[in-house]
C-alpha cells in the first residue's frame, strides 16, 4: 500500500485526526499536571521552611545566638533536611551549610566587596527567594541544586537563612515529564499502527462491497457481496446490497418475462395483420375489394395491438410500484362504483342481462382513481361477456366487517373451476372457453397488478350456484384497505 | 381555423400537418418549444397543438411562457407519458386538453376541434339550440320541435356536450372524459350503448336523424 493512496482513506484520515486531537488534550493534562506539581511543591517547601524559621527564631530569642549557633551546627552534622546560613550584621558567616560570596554591591562593577548570601539583594525583614546552590549527591558528583529559602535578622542584628533543597522535587518533576512524554510517543504510535490496520480491514471490507458495484456496473447482476454475519455496519451495507440486487434482478426477470409475453402476445395479432394486408392487397389489385376497408381493417387491429401494449406497460409500472399506489387521492368508493353501474348498465341490459347495483356510501378510501376505475370496468366488462343472455350480474360496494372496502361483481355465467381461479389472474393465460371472445388475457392480470399496488387483493368465489341452465357463476371481489380517517 | 403545431419529430410533424390540412385547416409547424414561442407571440393562431418532449424549450415551459404573457389560445399538450400525474402537470402548466401518442387522427382533430370551438362560444348559456332541438339549461328540458323530451341526468350530461360541439365530431374517449370524467379503457363499447339510448329519445319518430356515427371517430350531432 503505497503511502499517498494511504493519506487519502477515510479511516487512517479519521485515525490521524483522532491521534492529533488526542495530543493536544494529552499536553494540556500534562503541563496542568506540571504546574501543578510544581506550585504543590514549592507551597510544602515554603511551609516547612516557615516552621523551621520560626522553631529557630524562637529559640534565639529565648536563649540567645550561641544556642542557636550550637543547634545550627547539630542540624548541620545531622545533614536535616534544611540548609542554614547564620550571619553576622555585615553579612559574614557564622555557620551553617551554606556560604556566602563576596562580590560588589548590585550596581556596581568595582568598590569594596561585601558579603552576600545566596538570597541576593536582601533588603532586611523577611525574605524568601529561590536560589541555586552547589552540592555534592550520593554518588560524590557536583550538582547545582535548586533551593527555596527565607532570610530573616534577629533581633541581635545577626541574619538567619533557611532554605530547603528543592532538588529531589525537581527530579520527580523531570521523570514525571519524560514518563508523559514516553506516554504520548507511545500512544501515538499505537494510534498509527491502530489506525493503519483498521483503515486496512475497512478498506478490505469496502474492497469486497467495490468489487461487486463494479461487477454489477458491468452487467453481472448475480455478483454478491460476502456476509461475514459479525453484525457490523459493513456486513449490514453489504446485506442490503444484496437485498438491492436481489430485488434488482427480480424486477428485471419481470421486465423480462413481460417483454417475453408482450413478444409472443403481438406475434399473433401482427402476423394476422400482415395476412390480411397482403391479401387486401391481392384484392385490391384484381379490383376485388375496396381498399379502403381493408385499410381500416388493419388500423384496428395495430389499436388492439397497442392497447394490449399499454396495459402490459401499466402492469409493469404496478408492479413496480411495489405496494406503494400511484398518485392517490381520497375519495369515496361508493360515489365510484356508482358511476360505473351507471356507466355499463345500459350494456349489460342491451345483451339481456338483468344488472342490479348495491353500494353502500361513505366508503372512504385513498387510491388512484383510474387505475381503479380500470380495474372494476375489466370486472364488469369480463361478467357482463362470458354471462349468457337472461342471466344476471350485480355489483356491490361495502364496508367488510375487518373494515377493509369491498368491490364485488357476481355473475350467472359459467365461472371459472376452482382449479384454475389461481391461475387466470396470470399475464395472457386465458381459459380454453374463452378462446372465441375477444381480449388479450390481461384484464385479471391489470385488475391483480392495481389491487396489490394499493396493499388490497383479488380474490374469486364461486357465483350463486347453479339454477335453470345457468351457473354456478363467478364472485370477483376486489378488497383493498380503507382511508386512515 | 389557424393552428400552430409545436412538434420537434419531422416524420410525426409531417403526419400530423398533413391530416389537420385535409380537414381544413391552415397549419404552421414550428421545430421546437424556442421556434414554437417566436411563432406563437406572432399572434392569428386559433389553438396551438404541442408536444410535451422537445429540446431547447419543452412544451410545458412554452405553454407556461405564453400564459404569462396572457396569451389564452387553448393548447392542446401531446405526449408519449400518459400517467396521472404527467396528465395534470400538462393542465396545470396551462394546457386545456392532453392526448397520449400514439393517437388515432380522428381523436386529434376532433379535441382540436372542440378547443377551438369552445373559444368561440364564450360566456355563459342559459339555453343551447341546434336546428329543432333545444336545451334550457336552467329548467333543465329539452324539446324537440313540440315534442319534450325526458332525458337521464347522464343524457341530459352527453345531449349538452354534444349540442356545445354541434357539427363536429366527438370521439368516444372525448365522451368518457368530459362527460363521465374518467380516463380508462372501458374495453366494450358501453359509450355506444348510451348514445344509442339517447338517440332513440332525440331521433326516435322524426324525419331527419340528427346523431351521426361518423365511422372511424366517433359521433357527431347535426343540425
Amino acid at each position: 500500500m503505497k503511502l499517498p493512496s494511504l493519506f487519502r482513506r477515510t479511516p487512517f484520515r479519521l485515525t490521524l485526526l483522532f491521534l492529533a486531537l488526542f495530543a493536544a488534550a494529552a499536553s494540556a493534562v500534562l503541563a496542568y499536571v506540571y504546574f501543578a506539581s510544581a506550585s504543590e511543591a514549592q507551597a510544602r517547601a515554603e511551609a516547612d521552611v516557615r516552621a523551621e524559621t520560626s522553631v529557630l527564631t524562637a529559640l534565639y530569642r529565648t536563649r540567645g545566638v550561641d544556642v542557636l549557633n550550637q543547634a545550627l551546627v547539630e542540624r548541620v552534622t545531622k545533614r536535616s533536611p534544611y540548609l542554614y546560613l547564620l550571619m553576622r550584621a555585615d553579612g559574614s558567616k557564622i555557620t551553617g551549610d551554606l556560604s556566602v560570596t563576596e562580590r560588589s554591591p548590585a550596581g556596581t562593577t568595582n568598590g569594596p566587596l561585601t558579603n552576600v548570601s545566596p538570597i541576593e539583594n536582601y533588603r532586611g525583614g523577611e525574605q524568601w527567594a529561590t536560589f541555586r546552590f552547589t552540592d555534592t549527591d550520593a554518588a560524590g558528583n557536583v550538582v547545582r541544586n535548586q533551593a527555596l529559602g527565607v532570610q530573616v535578622t534577629l533581633s541581635g542584628g545577626e541574619m538567619l537563612l533557611v532554605a530547603e533543597d528543592l532538588g529531589d522535587t525537581e527530579k520527580y518533576l523531570s521523570r514525571l515529564t519524560q514518563a508523559l512524554w514516553a506516554a504520548m510517543g507511545m500512544v501515538l504510535l499505537l494510534g498509527a499502527g491502530g489506525g493503519l490496520i483498521l483503515s486496512r480491514n475497512v478498506e478490505r471490507a469496502m474492497g469486497r462491497l467495490n468489487r461487486v458495484v463494479t461487477a454489477v456496473q458491468e452487467g453481472d447482476l448475480k455478483a454478491r457481496v460476502e456476509v461475514r454475519r459479525s453484525g457490523d455496519e459493513l456486513d449490514e451495507l453489504g446485506a442490503g446490497l444484496n437485498a438491492m440486487l436481489d430485488r434488482l434482478q427480480a424486477s428485471m426477470a419481470s421486465i423480462r418475462h413481460a417483454g417475453d409475453a408482450i413478444a409472443h402476445d403481438l406475434r399473433s395479432p401482427l402476423t394476422r395483420m400482415r395476412a390480411k394486408l397482403e391479401v387486401a392487397l391481392i384484392d385490391a389489385e384484381a379490383g376485388k375489394i375496396d381498399g379502403v376497408d381493408a385499410l381500416q381493417l388493419s388500423l384496428s387491429e395495430a389499436d388492439e395491438l397497442l392497447k394490449t401494449f399499454n396495459t402490459v406497460l401499466a402492469i409493469a409500472r404496478l408492479q413496480a410500484a411495489a405496494g406503494r399506489t400511484p398518485d392517490p387521492e381520497k375519495f369515496d368508493a361508493g360515489s365510484l362504483a356508482a358511476d360505473m353501474a351507471e356507466l355499463y348498465e345500459p350494456a349489460a341490459e342491451d345483451k339481456g342481462l338483468e344488472f342490479s347495483a348495491e353500494i353502500e356510501t361513505g366508503l372512504l378510501i385513498e387510491a388512484n382513481r383510474p387505475f381503479l376505475a380500470q380495474a372494476l370496468a375489466n370486472v364488469i366488462d369480463n361478467a357482463i361477456k362470458y354471462t349468457p343472455a337472461g342471466g344476471a350480474v350485480m355489483l356491490r360496494a361495502r364496508r367488510r366487517s375487518s373494515g377493509d372496502i369491498e368491490f364485488s361483481i357476481t355473475d350467472t355465467g359459467p365461472g371459472v373451476p376452482d382449479a384454475d381461479r389461481g391461475r387466470v389472474v396470470e399475464r395472457f393465460v386465458r381459459l380454453d372457453n374463452s378462446r372465441t371472445e375477444p381480449g388479450s388475457g390481461l384484464g385479471l392480470s391489470l385488475v391483480a397488478a392495481v389491487l396489490e399496488a394499493h396493499g388490497g387483493r383479488v380474490q374469486l368465489d364461486e357465483g350463486p350456484g347453479e339454477y335453470g341452465g345457468f351457473g354456478p357463476g363467478l364472485r370477483v371481489a376486489l378488497i383493498l384497505p380503507a382511508a386512515a380517517t | 381555423m389557424r393552428i400552430l403545431v409545436v412538434e420537434d419529430d419531422a416524420e410525426a410533424a409531417t403526419a400530423m400537418v398533413r391530416g389537420l390540412t385535409e380537414a381544413g385547416n391552415d397549419v404552421v409547424h414550428a421545430v421546437d418549444g424556442a421556434f414554437g414561442l417566436l411563432e406563437a407571440q406572432k399572434g392569428g393562431y386559433d389553438v396551438y397543438v404541442v408536444d410535451r418532449m422537445m429540446p431547447r424549450l419543452d412544451g410545458i415551459g412554452m405553454v407556461e411562457t405564453l400564459r404569462k404573457d396572457g396569451d389564452q389560445t387553448p393548447v392542446l399538450f401531446l405526449s408519449a407519458m400518459g400517467e396521472v400525474e404527467d396528465r395534470v402537470t400538462g393542465l396545470k402548466a396551462g394546457g386545456d386538453d392532453y392526448l397520449v401518442k400514439p393517437y388515432a387522427f380522428a381523436e386529434l382533430i376532433a379535441r382540436v376541434d372542440a378547443l377551438a370551438r369552445r373559444r368561440e362560444t364564450g360566456g355563459v348559456q342559459t339555453v343551447l339550440k341546434v336546428g329543432d332541438l333545444e336545451m334550457n339549461l336552467i329548467a333543465r328540458t329539452v324539446h324537440r320541435g313540440t315534442t319534450e323530451i325526458d332525458l337521464q341526468p347522464r343524457e341530459f350530461q352527453l345531449l349538452e356536450f354534444l349540442m356545445r360541439h354541434a357539427g363536429q365530431s366527438v370521439t368516444r374517449t372525448m365522451l368518457l372524459e368530459k362527460v363521465w370524467e374518467y380516463h380508462f379503457d372501458p374495453q366494450t363499447n358501453v359509450i355506444d350503448v348510451h348514445i344509442s339510448r339517447l338517440r332513440a329519445k332525440i331521433d326516435k319518430g322524426f324525419e331527419h336523424a340528427m346523431l351521426q356515427t361518423v365511422r372511424g371517430a366517433g359521433y357527431r350531432l347535426e343540425p
